[in-house]
């Protein structure tokens, strides 16, 4: 009979080790599956103000920036200066590839002549595990020295990262 | 009553332990994700585009500027565009085409007005607007209102981005 008894509490204390060890399990797998999300979150997130300080330094390249004496002005870009730019920075792919990385910057009008062909002021593809790529769109004006006109631009960063 | 003891407080970690987990799931599971990129595209995106499209300068009408093409249109000095079409008009077409591309290639609604009667408190015009393109914003808006003073007193023009 005492024999029956301590089997059967022998029997209840496995049960009771046993869930407990299931909840540790589901509760390992959650925690996990957190930290999995969390750091996929946080690299995004790099990923994202890398992106944005890319297109920054695009948008602030003294290569292509307007000025008026030495003065420069935001959101503007000299076509003239744009043109010697195309031509130089393909030359110096090292020096461009600290600033830009992996990314391809173009340059289009939108207004008066939206036919008119976009130009790449900087292109260099990204290897096969670079996976993320991010775009960034941002109105500028383009201003052509020669004329003293200004056209609607768009300037279009596309970033890649891990 | 030792054991009914020794299970009541068996229960309490029990619920100790569920009130924990909780905790955790509401902690990690509902936190917000940031998103730097978009928050630095839209908070500029109305404030480059307006900025941009008023230094615009507009090949049929002797290369004058939008913001020179408003202050005439609230002039009314009935200048004519080499197309035919007076400052108005000329500014109106000019921000339809430019905002299609622009933001409605994006798929957002938008709208852009200039008024002379711009009251500041409600953001809306007070008179008919001189140049009027897209519609109001239902929802979550982004807007840019920029001032241009003239000779019959400031016109405003706002550019609303629906999110």
């Amino acid at each position: 009979m005492n024999n029956k008894k301590a089997q059967i509490q022998i029997f209840e204390t496995i049960a009771v080790l046993v869930v407990f060890f299931v909840l540790l399990g589901i509760g390992f797998i959650f925690y996990t599956k957190v930290i999995k999300s969390n750091i996929e979150s946080d690299a995004a997130e790099i990923s994202q103000s890398k992106s944005v300080s890319i297109a920054q330094r695009a948008m602030f390249l003294p290569e292509i920036q307007c000025s008026e004496d030495n003065v420069p002005k935001e959101n503007c870009i000299d076509t003239l200066k744009l043109d010697s730019a195309i031509s130089v920075i393909p030359d110096n792919p090292l020096y461009y590839y600290d600033l830009f990385e992996f990314s391809k910057i173009t340059i289009s009008e939108i207004y008066p002549d939206s036919s008119a062909s976009a130009k790449t002021l900087y292109n260099r593809a990204a290897p096969n595990d670079y996976k993320r790529q991010f775009k960034t769109r941002v109105p500028v004006t383009l201003y052509d020295p020669l004329t003293k006109t200004n056209k609607f631009g768009m300037i279009e960063i596309v970033t890649y990262t891990k | 009553m030792k054991k009914a003891q020794t299970e009541i407080l068996g229960l309490a970690i029990v619920v100790v332990l569920v009130i924990i987990a909780t905790i955790l799931v509401v902690k990690f599971g509902f936190s917000k994700s940031t998103n730097t990129r978009n928050d630095f595209t839209s908070s500029q995106e109305a404030s480059n585009i307006l900025n941009t499209f008023l230094k615009t300068s507009a090949p049929d009408c002797s290369q004058l500027t939008m913001t020179e093409l408003l202050q005439d249109c609230a002039q009314g000095t009935g200048l004519v565009c080499s197309n035919g079409e007076d400052s108005c008009n000329f500014v109106k077409s000019a921000a339809t085409t430019i905002l299609l591309e622009t933001i409605g290639a994006e798929k957002k609604n938008y709208e852009f007005i200039a008024c002379s009667n711009f009251n500041i408190r409600e953001i809306k015009c007070d008179s008919t607007p001189l140049v009027n393109v897209g519609q109001p914003c239902q929802g979550q808006k982004k807007l840019k209102i920029f001032p241009i003073p003239t000779n019959s007193g400031t016109i405003y023009v706002k550019l609303e981005i629906c999110t």
